[in-house]
């Protein structure tokens, strides 16, 4: 059977690649090691495929159609997309079919209703932890993307509860696998609002300290906080499904570095699974 | 609201192709889309607070980031 062998969040505002030499030497240190922990735990937990948890920031979808879930069930995907991120190495890389629809049949059987998709294009949310990460050696990638870029948005605690999905679907795949799960995106940042530019830090502290509580009083503090700390604050959607896939429980921070080059709290969490 | 038009050229103005035909002739990409009058004028005049009633901010991001507006002007027109 297959198994989860880790969760992981870490932070992907575009600016990490786009203004990557701006940042201040101290500031990209840190984020460059947070990234590169996280890929060298990867590394280590020998992972085989990593469900990628994003939004999908229009590169894929439109108002035409909208999901609030896509599950990728391709053999293949497309790396990104945006004309700032083609040194990226990677143009198309693999998924995991058997996995992904796999996911898709249990959500259904569970009472949760995900789209799926055949090919997806894996934009920065995605494709910059990844390459940040310095992989030796890319594992195939399930993308899943959870919209959190344009209401009606799913509710957190349904996000969280897909993390729950995601690890019965895991646990019930037939094939030997290590399997481990990334949320990406976050923490708080607005992306073309009036308030773009600004970082919560004292909000993204206390989520940080909540994720170490219960589920319940994390998702009500989210709630009641999300709408009024920018809208790039949404996409910790993701990590409450790295949080459900783990079990609830509390995550090791690897590193908080509120940027204002990048015009984001960038955050690195890794789950203990046990 | 959603103007759905004026979204899906922003949408698709993050083809470099289309966004340099746009920054070359606006006039010509924006004749591709059904856009009301009071829209066309917006783009003309960088009518950020208008448009921002009528999109997703991460599409008004992007079509200001193709036009080659930097982001402390396109900050400060939001806001103005």
């Amino acid at each position: 059977m297959a198994s989860l062998v880790g969760a992981f969040a870490a932070s992907h505002g575009p600016l990490i690649i786009r203004e990557w030499e701006n940042v201040p030497p101290g500031q990209k240190q840190r984020m460059g090691d947070a990234f590169r922990e996280l890929g060298q735990r990867i590394t280590a937990a020998k992972v085989d495929v990593l469900i990628a948890v994003s939004p999908d920031h229009w590169s894929n979808f439109f108002l035409d159609n909208v999901p609030t879930i896509c599950i990728g069930v391709g053999e293949v995907n497309d790396g990104p997309p945006e004309p700032w991120m083609k040194a990226f190495p990677h143009r198309e890389m693999p998924g995991h079919a058997g996995l992904g629809m796999h996911i898709v049949e249990t959500a259904l059987e569970q009472g949760f209703e995900p789209s799926f998709s055949h090919r997806l294009k894996m934009d920065h949310g995605i494709c910059i932890p990844l390459w940040r990460m310095e992989l030796a050696k890319m594992p195939r990638v399930v993308p899943i993307f959870l919209n959190s870029i344009e209401t009606p948005m799913p509710t957190l605690r349904r996000c969280y509860q897909w993390g729950g999905l995601l690890r019965k679907a895991i646990e019930s795949y037939p094939e030997k696998l290590r399997v481990a799960i990334l949320g990406t995106g976050g923490l708080s940042h607005s992306i073309g609002e009036k308030t773009m530019g600004a970082i919560h830090e004292d909000f993204d502290h206390e989520t940080i300290r909540r994720f170490g509580g219960a589920p319940e009083d994390l998702i009500a503090f989210l709630d009641e906080g999300l709408p009024t700390r920018g809208n790039g604050s949404e996409e910790v959607r993701n990590w409450l499904v790295a949080h459900g896939a783990a079990g609830g429980r509390g995550f090791e921070l690897v590193d908080y570095v509120p940027s204002p080059k990048v015009i984001v709290g960038c955050g690195f969490a890794s789950w203990q699974i046990n | 609201m959603r103007d759905y038009w004026l979204s899906k050229m922003f949408f698709d103005l993050q083809s470099p192709a289309l966004a340099a035909q746009f920054r070359a002739d606006p006039q010509a990409v924006m004749a591709k889309y059904p856009l009301d009058e009071r829209v066309k004028r917006a783009i003309a005049e960088h009518d950020a607070p208008f448009l921002a009633g009528r999109t997703n901010a991460y599409l008004l991001r992007y079509y200001f980031f193709a036009v080659g507006m930097k982001d402390d002007e396109f900050v400060r027109r939001l806001n103005g």
